[in-house]
């Protein structure tokens, strides 16, 4: 009798016991080279899974990069921006900007691009080429 | 000495700014100010000049500073107590590499010539 009580009241204290919730998704920490003019908050910009262990899509790809163009307050001309903008030609921006830019891309997808082939990146086109040939871009 | 070399020392001095100012947005922005500040002061230099290859190795030495020898620590406690961000890249030396006084670290150098 007594001892059912005890386990009872064990049980209950070990189901009131906050449990600790596994992580299935963590908010996306915003890049820390360009700082965002406004957070447009949108549920699948929030959190990013991970998941899934496909390739990350062109689209996806293109759109963070433009994203991050998006940010950077040296890009004058906005509505330039396309998954065709040359960084110098079309976006105005020069060559140390450029650089910026790859870092930021670097950060955004968690690699790092050897200086050579980071040198030829010069339009969101090739940069999104890049990524995508990247197997651990995330 | 070409343009491109301009531009791997400005990426390279980016980079080591992450690394030695990780986690301090702060002096992470700062830093990354300062350094545009100072190419775009020498952005006038002939490329080849010397001038121009003295302040790529200025860039280029300012960035190996910052990645070995700039450790940034953080009170965590009232007592003065600081939590020291080492990392893999930070320069480590032994006694004997002190005694010794290699050429390429900062080890056995004197903080004052006194």
């Amino acid at each position: 009798m007594f001892r059912t009580a005890l386990l009872r009241s064990a049980r209950q204290a070990v189901r009131a016991a906050p449990r600790w919730q596994a992580p299935i998704a963590r908010p996306v920490a915003r890049s820390s080279l360009f700082q965002a003019k406004q957070i447009t908050p949108s549920a699948f910009q929030a959190v990013r899974c991970y998941s899934a262990s496909a390739g990350l899509s062109k689209e996806q790809v293109e759109g963070r990069i433009m994203d991050l163009l998006k940010n950077f307050d040296k890009v004058t001309d906005v509505s330039k921006l396309n998954g065709e903008s040359h960084f110098h030609n079309d976006l105005g921006l020069d060559s140390l900007d450029t650089v910026e830019v790859v870092m930021a891309i670097e950060e955004e997808f968690s690699i790092e691009i050897p200086d050579k082939e980071a040198d030829a990146i010069h339009s969101v086109k090739q940069a999104v080429d890049y990524i995508l040939a990247q197997p651990d871009a995330h | 000495m070409s343009h491109e070399m301009a531009l791997a020392a400005y990426r390279n001095l980016l980079r080591s700014a992450s690394i030695a100012f990780r986690g301090d947005m702060r002096m992470l922005s700062a830093a990354r100010l300062e350094a545009r500040k100072n190419f775009e002061n020498n952005r006038g230099l002939a490329s080849g000049s010397e001038e121009y290859t003295k302040q790529i190795t200025h860039a280029q030495e300012v960035a190996k500073f910052l990645r070995e020898n700039v450790v940034q620590g953080q009170a965590i406690d009232a007592e003065g107590r600081y939590r020291l961000n080492i990392h893999e890249h930070t320069e480590r030396g032994d006694n004997e590499d002190i005694k010794k006084g290699k050429g390429n670290t900062l080890a056995g150098t004197k903080c004052c010539s006194s």
